[in-house]
């Protein structure tokens, strides 16, 4: 029995559809992320799920009942904005004190919720300043219990981070994440950034024009994406395509890349040229040949701390490599290098293109 | 080494003390005409009107040779003149708080609306600026003008109002000249509030009316206070408006000040209206300004 469950939901602007009969169901407590690319419909969603702006189809259901229809005073979401935008002409009690006040909750109690929430994103003794005289993490802080201390049924939090510099972006989704489940509330968090959405969530709607691509947990998403969009949008790919000389049973076939043969596990048609994807953190190479790889030639290296970038070249095309320091030491490998490449047949995500 | 780094050092130090004179040089370069016209054509005038206004009347040249403090003395102690103080400002504020309500809601809509719209939306409010309207309202308003004339064929009143040459008609002239100031000040200060803070009012539970309550008016206000501080000083040393719509009938201060410089020759005595009327000017904007510094406390530019 899911929480929130969005049913065929679609938004129309000036005739094109942004949001294309979008379904997903949300369980009590999940926290899912819609990632996707800019203009890829997650914040219009996420405005339909708040009220600002009204479905053109489908339904919104909030513990059953459908909310679609009301308006956004009427929906007991909280939601976090990307700009904090909190009230600046109030000070931080005031500021989470609002929505207590428009419930008419008696006054000693405002003061103990208000106090309480914001212990839990420890501001507690930050009551009687104003919103200009907190750092951004520290507006933000308040803007997440404020939205939090109505006890919503849903919190929403749109691109919450993306203001905030690298460091305390990872503190920040760490300490929201750990409210979340202490708290226990549902949540929708949209973001662009797929570090912070494998980081975090129970579950990833990926997103691309106007429709989910796949939604699953992290490590699905990651290991095995459905789309190709999904593979090329969730961590980095190496494309690359082979011959397929031989078909078996079990769906499998001997392929044909660069000069080396390999079995695959894919449905296809005898001599059909299949597409893979591989990341290049699968991608591995060695100095001595093997059976199962192939020579390229070091056109880049670029040392990136704990791993190490490598551009390999093959017949006319690039692949990228991304080897731990540890496993190969990068002052072996000069630029201009030959160096022998090869991967295991099941890191390889079968691409949809050109098929 | 040590003395090479100390007047290298020095040499930078020195360098940018020069670029810093010569900026500060440059500043004062591009302000100059301006403050020239400003001491010339404001200052020194102003400077001597103070002065006059402390000398005695002259019948046969004016301003006589005496220092005297008897034109204000004789200003504060008659009901008349006093009566027109208090009319001033009255006009000045019934103006201003008239212009407050009808320039809102334009300000809010204009604020609302995009491209094409909003170009005309703002032009037409702009127009009274552009082109001067008052005697327009003239036509309107006199004993045989077109409001008259129609309220009379409609049947709905026998003998013709008086609508021209009284407060109202003056205070109509002058909200219709003044509120464009008053929309585009409030207009200023409803986009620089950040949508998503009416949207976070709005998820919290706060219903449109309430939530323009709760943050857009307190968010505006120091719109409306420039506004207000811009059209009340206009209005209490406007003269053309109130000359033609309500001439010396309704006679304001700087009608007065007119009077005393430019038909009774008394330099003196208008000489010290003009500077009361300055003065009373001043006044508020100071405590305009002094109320607006408080209000603006919370309200960040963030």
């Amino acid at each position: 029995m899911s929480y929130l469950s969005l049913e065929n939901v679609v938004k129309t602007f000036n005739k094109t559809e942004v949001v294309k009969k979008l379904s997903l169901d949300i369980q009590k407590g999940e926290l899912v992320s819609f990632l996707g690319p800019s203009g890829c419909g997650k914040t219009t969603t996420l405005n339909m799920i708040a009220g600002f702006l009204e479905v053109d189809g489908g339904k919104i259901e909030v513990d059953g009942k459908p909310v679609h229809l009301l308006p956004p005073y009427k929906r007991e979401m909280g939601m976090v904005f990307q700009n904090y935008a909190l009230f600046p002409h109030m000070t931080v009690f005031d500021n989470v004190a609002y929505g207590l006040k428009l419930r008419k909750v008696p006054k000693t109690e405002i003061s103990k919720r208000v106090l309480e929430a914001l212990e839990m994103v420890r501001l507690d003794g930050y009551e009687k300043r104003y919103p200009k005289e907190l750092s951004g993490g520290q507006q933000q802080r308040v803007s997440l219990a404020r939205a939090l201390v109505i006890k919503p049924k849903v919190l929403l939090l749109d691109e919450p981070l993306s203001n905030l510099d690298a460091k305390l972006r990872q503190e920040m989704r760490e300490e929201i994440v750990e409210i979340q489940k202490q708290v226990g509330i549902t949540t929708i968090f949209v973001t662009h950034d797929q570090e912070e959405a494998l980081a975090i969530s129970d579950r990833i709607a990926v997103m691309y024009e106007g429709r989910i691509e796949q939604v699953d947990d992290p490590a699905s998403i990651y290991n095995h994406p459905k789309t190709d969009f999904v593979s090329q949008f969730i961590g980095e790919v190496n494309h690359i395509q082979g011959k397929v000389l031989e078909t078996y049973e079990n769906k499998k076939c001997k392929m044909h890349f660069f000069g080396n043969e390999q079995i695959v596990s894919v449905p296809s048609v005898k001599n059909s040229e299949v597409h893979f994807f591989i990341r290049p953190e699968k991608i591995q190479i060695a100095l001595a040949e093997s059976d199962e790889s192939f020579q390229t030639r070091v056109e880049r290296k670029m040392f990136l701390g704990a791993k190490t970038r490598y551009i390999l070249k093959v017949q006319d095309r690039h692949l990228i490599a991304d080897i731990s320091n540890t496993v190969i030491n990068p002052t072996e490998i000069k630029e201009g290098n030959s160096v022998y490449t090869y991967w295991n047949p099941e890191d390889l995500l079968p691409s949809r293109m050109a098929r | 080494m040590q003395a090479g780094i100390g007047t290298e050092h020095d040499l930078l130090l020195q360098q940018k003390k020069k670029n810093m004179n010569k900026k500060r040089l440059d500043t004062w370069l591009l302000l100059l005409p301006t403050l020239g016209i400003f001491i010339f054509f404001f200052l020194l005038p102003l400077f001597f009107l103070f002065m006059t206004s402390f000398k005695n009347f002259d019948a046969s040249t004016g301003v006589g040779n005496e220092w005297t403090l008897q034109n204000y003395i004789k200003f504060m102690s008659d009901p008349f003149y006093l009566g027109v103080v208090w009319r001033t400002v009255k006009i000045a504020l019934l103006t201003t708080l008239i212009t407050i309500i009808i320039s809102y809601p334009v300000a809010f809509q204009i604020s609302r609306s995009k491209g094409r719209a909003r170009n005309y939306l703002t032009l037409l409010v702009l127009s009274p600026l552009l082109i001067s309207m008052v005697i327009s309202w003239v036509i309107l308003l006199s004993n045989n003008g077109v409001v008259n004339t129609t309220l009379l064929k409609m049947g709905w009143i026998d003998q013709p109002l008086t609508l021209l040459y009284t407060e109202l008609s003056v205070v109509i002239g002058m909200v219709h000249v003044l509120f464009p100031y008053m929309v585009l000040s409030i207009m200023g200060s409803l986009e620089k509030i950040d949508p998503s803070v009416i949207r976070a009012s709005q998820n919290l539970g706060a219903s449109s009316f309430r939530t323009f309550f709760s943050i857009l008016l307190p968010l505006t206000l120091p719109g409306v206070f420039a506004g207000s501080v811009m059209v009340f000083s206009l209005s209490v040393s406007s003269f053309v408006t109130p000359a033609i719509l309500g001439g010396p009938q309704v006679k304001v201060m700087s009608y007065l000040t007119y009077e005393q410089v430019a038909v009774m020759l008394n330099w003196p005595y208008g000489g010290a209206i003009g500077f009361l009327l300055i003065l009373i000017a001043t006044i508020t904007i100071i405590a305009y300004s002094k109320i607006l510094a408080r209000s603006e406390k919370g309200v960040a530019i963030q």
